[in-house]
């Protein structure tokens, strides 16, 4: 069995960040850049599959700048096989699912799990995406994944507005993961040794033939408005008109 | 080396996520409770595989360990041939740091920092139980109290205390050591305090080391360690000692009372020559000496990036702190010592590395200056807080607290300061 799993690189949600000069995107420099945590979900439920059935192999791509490596190594780190990464600039979401479709094309794994969504923009689409390139089924927002005695499907529980859904897709299918799917692993100190003899291939954007003339053209970005202070009230009815009349949530 | 490597980015990030997740929001039970340190010290080793590389490592020490006592047996003839001193220097160099192991003190040197940014108890605990413990049974033990004792100390799965000084005898100690083992037919009767043991409160296996009672002088006795272990008739283990920090790291008295154990827990199972075994207790300094700078440089960088935070936001005559002169001065010295501290653990690092070890006074020199350097860094910490520093919940308060004990264990500062010396004016 194969499983290959996605790695963005993205700056550690405990970073502060900050528009850049030009306003269309972040300032870069002193930001601290990690797996996307939801990748990383995806990484040890790749390694969770691989523990149960023995025989698997798990590879981690990242699609991004040269710098993505250091995601890689923490993915080889965790326990991944094998790494690949795809360099390339400006790539908005269809751009990526493309690359990863011929990634997939080349490799042939039997699922392929992304985090449900990227936390940098948020944007909730590259595994649909890739997912509906492929012509693959798909499980979106999974909080629990088992994969069938013979290996011919995988069962598994999204989350829906109030309740709980299970379905069954047949492999190959492309898998989302939610927050509770698991709690990741800290890559060990054994792990961290053997990840740097581990193979990573790197590999031009440019190279795959695919267009990625980006879709989405980000006009500018903005800070959200800083938060006023608080303000104490004397009374109920004063908070309840505060309420009506001036917040208007009421 | 001049910056750590992408691996050991790595590695410092998995602890330092750690630490954030399982220490921090635990840290005011560990310090101001009675909880003592070892689930998560457990937790740490066995979430990073530290336990599985001791015992990878032991395998192939012991292995090692094995063929030469077999090569020593088939080549004397004469069994008083084989001599425990020269038993022991042989290990001593299969021990000793081979090239290229800078990485792997690297990786142990990691976790150090990281903890000491919160805990340098923890630290202690760990490094008294898993490095000066195991490493002294390691170090003079017999293959076979290898086997018993020390792997599951390097594991964590026992916990261990070093007990040498005591209440008459610290800086002077082995001088002052009242601590007795007489024989008693194929074993020894054992008496004696021990005071300051770190993990002493709750210790499984604690090295006792005292002199051999010939009924010769003191001062001319021999120096030997036994293993106790902690249910012994004779041996008592008090609470933990009040004291005014690193409340992480219980340190209690042990007492020893006509405890009488067989020659199997004499370290080395053979009495040693003259002094020999003062000789391995100094290496076991050398190594408490080095660990002690890598915690400097963890508290160190802790107070930095407490005092630049406070010292951009806390707002006085209309500016923020920092924009004083005298603030900068604090910030500036900060970085300096942080920068000596860094530079003194990367040095040791590449030492080891090439396959050299430190010198005694190498090693005094080290601890002496980043103690010192980690002190005068947390009371500016400290001061630099104003009444904020002086409270409990700004973090400086505690460090300062700690930090002052590096000044203390290991040899305090002055004993530093007369080895150093005295290396320098020795012919
Ligand atoms: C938290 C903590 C944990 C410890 N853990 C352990 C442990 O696990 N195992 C263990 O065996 N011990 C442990 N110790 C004991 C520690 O090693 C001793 O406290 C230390 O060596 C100093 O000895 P002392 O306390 O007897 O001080 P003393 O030796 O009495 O020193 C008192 C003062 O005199 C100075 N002084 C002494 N001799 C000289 C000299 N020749 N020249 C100049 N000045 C001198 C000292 O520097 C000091 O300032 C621990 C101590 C602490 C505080």
């Amino acid at each position: 069995m194969k499983i290959l799993v996605t790695a963005k690189r993205v700056p550690d949600p405990e970073s502060t960040i900050k528009v850049n000069s030009s306003g269309d995107g972040i300032e870069e420099a002193g930001i601290k850049w990690v797996v996307n945590p939801f990748d990383e979900i995806a990484i040890e439920e790749a390694l969770r599959v691989k523990e149960a059935q023995g025989d698997a192999e798990v590879v981690v791509v990242s699609i991004g700048p040269s710098e993505a490596q250091e995601q890689l190594r923490t993915g080889l780190a965790m326990g991944a096989d094998r790494a690949i990464l795809v360099t390339g600039e400006n790539l908005d979401t269809s751009a990526v699912a493309k690359i990863l479709v011929k990634i997939v094309e080349k490799e042939s794994p039997d699922i392929v799990i992304t985090g449900k969504q990227a936390i940098d923009d948020d944007s909730n689409e590259v595994g649909q995406m890739t997912a509906q390139l492929l012509g693959w089924p798909q499980a979106t927002f999974i909080s629990e994944l088992k994969i069938a005695d013979d290996k011919s499907s995988a069962e598994c529980t999204r989350e829906v507005d109030g309740g709980m859904e299970t379905i069954s897709v047949p492999l190959p299918a492309l898998i989302t993961a939610d927050l509770r799917l698991n709690e990741p692993r800290y890559a060990s100190l054994p792990g961290i040794m053997k990840a740097r003899k581990k193979p990573l291939e790197q590999i031009e954007a440019a190279s795959l033939g695919v267009d990625t003339t980006p879709k989405i053209v980000i006009k500018s970005m903005a800070p959200p408005p800083a938060r006023e202070a608080g303000r104490i009230v004397e009374s109920v009815d004063e908070l309840v008109t505060a309420l009506q009349s001036e917040a208007k949530v009421l | 080396m001049i910056e750590w490597s992408e691996q050991h980015i790595l590695m410092r990030d998995a602890v330092r996520r750690f630490v954030e997740a399982e220490i921090v929001p635990n840290l005011e039970e560990i310090e101001h409770g009675d909880t003592p340190p070892y689930e998560i010290m457990r937790k740490m080793v066995r979430t990073f595989g530290i336990d599985e590389i001791a015992r990878a490592r032991f395998a192939k020490q012991i292995a090692k360990a094995k063929e030469q006592e077999a090569a020593q047996a088939a080549q004397d003839g004469d069994p008083q041939g084989a001599e425990a001193e020269s038993g022991t220097s042989k290990r001593e160099d299969s021990d000793a740091p081979s090239e290229g192991a800078g990485d792997a003190a690297a990786m142990q040197i990691i976790p150090v920092i990281e903890l000491s940014h919160y805990c340098p108890g923890i630290v202690t605990a760990m490094g008294v139980s898993a490095g000066l413990t195991a490493g002294a049974i390691n170090a003079k033990g017999t293959v076979a109290q290898r086997e018993r004792w020390a792997l599951d100390l390097l594991t964590l799965d026992k916990i261990g205390a070093w007990a040498i000084t005591e209440p008459g005898s610290g800086s002077d100690a082995f001088g002052g050591m009242k601590a007795t083992a007489r024989r008693d037919g194929d074993g020894y009767v054992l008496n004696g305090s021990k005071t300051f043991i770190t993990n002493g409160p709750y210790a499984d296996t604690i090295v006792f080391i005292c002199k051999l009672d010939e009924g010769n002088a003191p001062r001319e006795r021999k120096v030997v360690s036994f293993v106790l272990e902690s249910g012994m008739a004779g041996l008592t283990q008090t609470k933990p000692m009040r004291k005014m920090g690193l409340h992480s790291s219980p340190t209690g008295e042990l007492f020893i009372e006509d405890l009488r154990v067989g020659k199997d827990h004499l370290l080395g199972e053979r009495e040693p020559k003259d002094g020999a075994s003062r000789g391995g207790a100094k290496d076991t300094f050398s190594t408490e000496r080095s660990g002690v700078a890598a915690m400097a440089l963890g508290i160190v960088q802790q107070c930095m990036k407490l005092c630049v935070e406070y010292a951009k936001t806390r707002v006085q005559f209309g500016r923020p702190i920092g924009e004083f002169q005298l603030i900068q001065l604090k910030l500036a010295k900060m970085e300096v010592a942080r920068m000596n501290i860094q530079n003194l653990v990367f040095r040791h690092i590449e030492m080891i590395d090439k396959g050299r070890k430190p010198s005694f006074a190498e090693a005094s020199a080290m601890k002496l200056y980043s103690a010192q350097a980690a002190m005068e860094v947390c009371l500016e910490a400290v001061q630099l807080f104003g009444g904020n520093g002086y409270m409990a919940e700004f973090q400086v308060e505690q460090l300062c607290r700690d930090a002052k004990v590096l000044q203390i264990y290991g040899g305090t500062d002055e004993i530093q300061i007369s080895q150093i010396a005295r290396s320098l004016l020795a012919d």
